[in-house]
C-alpha cells in the first residue's frame, strides 16, 4: 500500500490532511486492466487548455460559424448570443461585472478563450454533443468570438491562432483567499435587541409561486406543457385519485375517443367517473378556461 | 391553496386511500375530494385528521386482525406508502429546463446523518445518462508512466474504502444572497446530502499508474452529454479523493453516477465528477467552463475568485422549518445539521432571539469530519413569535458568519458559497417562515 505520512502535528486550526507519498516501485504493482493504447487514447482526448494544448489540427471561418449558428444554436442562445428564456446569454454585458444584475458572457466575463472551444466541441449543442466536426467547432468558436466584437467578419480561427487572442477579462480572476470572514462565538448580549429588524421574508404557509422566473411561453404547445406542470401533474404523473397517467395510451383511448371538447368541459367543471374524481379545474380554479385547454391538450398529444 | 398545502393534501389523501379496500376507497376519493377546492383545508387537517377511531385504542387495528403480504413481495424495498411526501423537488423557474437542472433533498423529513440515496439530491448539466456498466470504461492517461484502461470489474479488484461524507452544491442557498426567497428548508439549503462512500482511493489508482514529476493537476470528465469536467489539484487526489462505485452500501444511484464518480470531500460538490469515464494528470488547471464561466465567485469589486473548492462551515435548523411548523407551545425539541468541509464540527449554537443570546447544543450523531452532524436542543415555547438560528464551529475554530458579514466582503453577486447564518421566524400560530435580519 501507499505510504502514509501524518502531517506533523493534526491540531485544531490546522486542517492539514495526511498526505499520501506514492512509492515508484508500485506501478503497475496491481496490474488490472489494459493498458492505454494511443489510438484508444485519442478518441478521447478532447480537453483544451487556455495554452492550446490539446487543440486539433483544423480551422473554421466567422462566415461558416455564422451558417452552423443560426442553425444549431441561436434556438437557445438567440441570434446575436442574447439568450432566449433563461439559456445562457452568449455575447454583451461588457463592464456589468459590478452592476446589481451582472451578464456573464463570452465577453464580459469568461478569460480564456480556450474555454470556448473545449466547450463547444464537449456539451453543445445541447441535444446532441460532440456533434461537430473539428472545424465546424472552431468556426462556431470564430463566430461567437465575432458576436463578442472580439474579431472581424473576416477571421479565420485555428489550432495556431486561437490561444493569442485574448479574452477581455483574462486579469478578472484572483485565487481563493477563504477563510475571508471572522465570526466571534459570543454567547450572551451579543446584539441589542431593539435593532433586530425583519430585512427580508417569505410567506410561510409556503405560497412561492414556482413559475415567476419563466419567460412567457412562445407556443401553445409550451405553455399547455407549463401549465401541465404547475397544475394538472400533481396526480396525472402518477395516477392520483383515479387521473389517467400522462402518456400512457391505454388510460386515453376511451377519453380520447370522446374528442377534446368534452375532455376539456369536463376539466373545466369537473367530473366524476367511475374510477376517480376530476376537480374543477383540478382545484387550480385561477386558471383561464383557454388555460386548461391547452394543458388538455397537451396531454391529448402527448398520448403516443 | 399553496402548492405545498395542496402537494400535502394530496398526499394525505393518496397514503389514506390506498390503506382502504377499493371498494372503500372510491367514496373516500369522491369524499375528500369534494373538499378539495375549499379554502377551509388549513393546517389542522394534517394526517392526524385521517386517523379512523376503529384502529385506536382501546380498538385493535385491523392490521392486527389479519395477514400481511408475504417475504419478496418487494424484492428491492421501498418505503412505506404512508412516506410518499418524502420525495425530491425542483423549483422549476431556477433553470431553463428540467435536463440540465437541480432538485433538492428532503432535509426537513430526514432523521440522523445518512441521506438515503434515493432521495439525495440531484444535478445535471445534460440529464441523466443510463450507463451499461460492462460498457464503462475509467481511462486514466496525462503525464503518467503507465496508461491504463479499467472495466468496473477491474476497479473493483483495487483495495476498497469507506467513508461517510456530505455532498453539497455550492450554490446550496445561492439563492438567498440577496435576500430570503426560498420559502422552505428543502430549497433553502437542499443540495446537500450525507452518504457512505466506498470505492478505491484515487491515491492508490495514481500510484498504480505512475505520476511524472511536474504533474500537479488532474482533469476529471464524466461520461454524461455535457463531459463534466473539472481540474482537481494533485494535492487533493493525494489527500482523501475517492473513486467511488457504491452508496450507503448499495451500487451507486444512476442519479448519483452509476457506474462510478469521483467524490472530493468537503469541496464543491461540482468536482466530484459523475458517471467517470477519464482522469488526465497534466501539469496546469485546465480553465474549463464549469470552473471559469461557472463556479467561480463574482465579488463585488466585479473580480471573481477561482477554484473556490471548500464548503465552509454551515449550519441550518431542520425542526422547526417551514415545512414541519409547531403544533404545540410548551416542550420543543430544536434540531439541525452541521458540516464543514475543513473537518469535524466542534460546537453548535441555538439562538431564539434573533442571536441575541445563544445557548449550546448536543451532538445527536456521530461527529465525524466532513460529514453532517445532528444536533439538538430543548426549550420551552411559551407561544411567542422566536427567530431561530443555529451557529456552527468547526475544528478549525472557524466560526459561521452573518449575512451581514458574509456581504461585507463578497458583495451580493457571488452565487456561490453562502453559508450564512440562517433564520426561521416561528409564529405565534406555529408557522415558520424564512426570513433574513439585520
Amino acid at each position: 500500500m501507499a505510504l502514509i505520512i501524518l502531517a506533523a502535528c493534526n491540531q485544531p486550526g490546522n486542517s492539514q490532511p495526511a498526505l499520501v507519498q506514492l512509492d515508484p516501485a508500485r506501478i503497475g504493482h496491481y496490474g488490472f486492466g489494459s493498458v492505454a493504447k494511443a489510438d484508444e487514447i485519442a478518441g478521447w482526448n478532447i480537453d483544451i487548455r487556455p495554452d492550446g494544448k490539446g487543440l486539433p489540427e483544423g480551422q473554421g471561418s466567422v462566415e461558416d460559424g455564422e451558417w452552423i449558428y443560426e442553425a444549431q444554436c441561436a434556438e437557445c442562445h438567440g441570434s446575436f448570443g442574447e439568450g432566449v428564456g433563461r439559456f445562457p446569454v452568449l455575447a454583451g454585458g461588457m463592464d456589468s461585472l459590478r452592476d446589481f444584475r451582472p451578464t456573464k458572457t463570452i465577453g464580459s466575463y469568461w478569460p480564456y478563450t480556450s474555454t470556448l472551444y473545449d466547450y463547444i466541441y464537449r456539451a453543445m449543442p445541447f441535444t446532441q454533443p460532440q456533434s461537430l466536426s473539428v472545424d465546424e467547432t472552431y468556426a462556431v468558436t470564430a463566430y461567437v468570438l465575432y458576436l463578442n466584437d472580439l474579431v472581424g467578419d473576416d477571421f479565420e480561427l485555428n489550432q495556431h491562432n486561437l490561444a493569442n487572442i485574448p479574452l477581455p477579462n483574462r486579469a478578472g480572476f484572483t485565487r481563493d483567499p477563504r477563510p475571508d470572514v471572522a465570526n466571534i462565538r459570543c454567547m450572551e448580549n451579543c446584539r441589542d435587541p431593539a435593532k433586530i429588524k425583519i430585512l427580508s421574508e417569505t410567506l410561510p404557509s409556503v405560497q412561492q409561486d414556482y413559475t415567476s422566473g419563466i419567460e412567457p411561453a412562445s407556443t401553445k404547445a409550451n405553455a399547455g406543457q407549463s401549465i401541465y406542470t404547475q397544475a394538472c401533474k400533481l396526480c396525472h404523473e402518477s395516477g392520483l385519485a383515479g387521473a389517467p397517467v400522462h402518456g400512457e395510451k391505454d388510460q386515453w383511448e376511451t377519453r380520447i375517443a370522446q374528442g377534446l371538447d368534452k375532455l376539456v368541459s369536463r376539466a373545466i367543471t369537473g367530473f366524476t367517473g367511475d374510477s376517480g374524481v376530476m376537480p374543477p379545474k383540478g382545484g387550480f380554479t385561477q386558471l383561464s378556461d383557454e388555460e386548461i385547454r391547452l394543458a388538455v391538450t397537451y396531454m391529448v398529444e402527448s398520448v403516443p | 391553496m399553496g402548492d405545498k398545502q395542496l402537494d400535502e393534501w394530496l398526499q394525505s389523501i393518496a397514503s389514506e386511500g390506498a390503506a382502504l379496500p377499493v371498494t372503500e376507497r372510491r367514496g373516500f376519493l369522491k369524499q375528500a375530494l369534494t373538499l378539495f377546492g375549499s379554502a377551509a383545508v388549513g393546517s389542522s387537517l394534517g394526517t392526524s385528521a385521517f386517523a379512523d377511531a376503529q384502529n385506536l385504542p382501546p380498538n385493535v387495528p385491523v392490521w392486527t386482525r389479519s395477514l400481511g403480504s408475504g417475504v419478496v413481495s418487494n424484492p428491492y424495498g421501498k418505503p412505506s406508502d404512508f412516506e410518499s411526501h418524502v420525495k425530491r423537488r425542483t423549483v422549476d423557474w431556477l433553470t431553463a429546463d428540467r435536463i440540465a437542472s437541480v432538485s433538492f433533498t428532503p432535509l426537513g423529513d430526514l432523521k440522523g446523518i445518512i441521506t438515503p440515496s434515493a432521495v439525495v439530491f440531484e444535478r445535471y448539466h445534460a440529464g441523466l445518462p443510463q450507463i451499461n456498466p460492462h460498457e464503462h470504461r475509467l481511462m486514466i492517461h496525462g503525464m503518467v508512466e503507465r496508461p491504463i484502461i479499467l472495466s468496473m470489474e477491474d476497479l473493483m479488484r483495487f483495495p476498497s474504502t469507506s467513508m461517510i461524507r456530505f455532498l453539497e452544491c455550492p450554490a446550496n442557498g445561492g439563492m438567498e444572497w440577496r435576500g430570503a426567497q426560498m420559502d422552505r428548508l428543502q430549497f433553502s439549503h437542499g443540495m446537500l446530502a450525507c452518504c457512505e462512500w466506498t470505492g478505491v482511493m484515487l491515491s492508490t489508482l495514481l500510484e498504480e499508474v505512475g505520476i511524472k514529476k511536474d504533474a500537479r493537476w488532474i482533469l476529471a470528465e464524466g461520461a454524461d452529454g455535457a463531459h463534466m469536467s473539472r481540474s482537481i489539484p494533485m494535492a487533493k487526489a493525494l489527500d482523501d479523493a475517492i473513486i467511488v462505485y457504491a452508496q450507503n452500501g448499495e451500487a451507486l444511484r444512476p442519479e448519483q453516477g452509476y457506474p462510478v464518480r469521483l467524490i472530493n470531500p468537503g469541496w464543491e460538490g461540482n468536482t466530484s465528477i459523475k458517471w467517470l469515464r477519464r482522469l488526465k494528470v497534466g501539469d496546469k488547471p485546465w480553465h474549463h467552463r464549469e470552473e471559469t464561466s461557472k463556479y467561480t465567485d463574482l465579488m463585488a469589486d466585479g473580480s471573481a475568485r477561482e477554484f473556490t473548492f471548500v464548503q465552509e462551515c454551515n449550519s441550518v435548523v431542520t425542526c422547526p422549518c417551514p415545512e414541519k411548523p409547531e403544533k404545540n407551545k410548551g416542550k420543543l425539541w430544536i434540531e439541525g445539521l452541521a458540516w464543514s468541509g475543513r473537518g469535524k464540527i466542534k460546537h453548535v449554537d441555538i439562538s431564539v432571539n434573533g442571536g441575541v443570546s445563544w445557548r449550546p447544543a448536543s451532538f445527536t450523531s456521530q461527529v465525524l469530519p466532513k460529514a453532517l452532524t445532528r444536533f439538538g436542543l430543548e426549550w420551552d415555547w411559551d407561544g411567542s413569535p422566536a427567530l431561530i438560528q443555529s451557529r456552527a464551529v468547526d475544528e478549525t475554530a472557524y466560526v459561521q458568519p452573518t449575512y451581514g458579514q458574509l456581504r461585507a466582503v463578497r458583495g451580493t453577486n457571488s452565487i456561490y458559497h453562502k453559508n450564512a447564518i440562517h433564520t426561521w421566524k416561528l409564529y405565534p400560530d406555529g408557522k415558520v417562515s424564512n426570513v433574513q435580519i439585520s
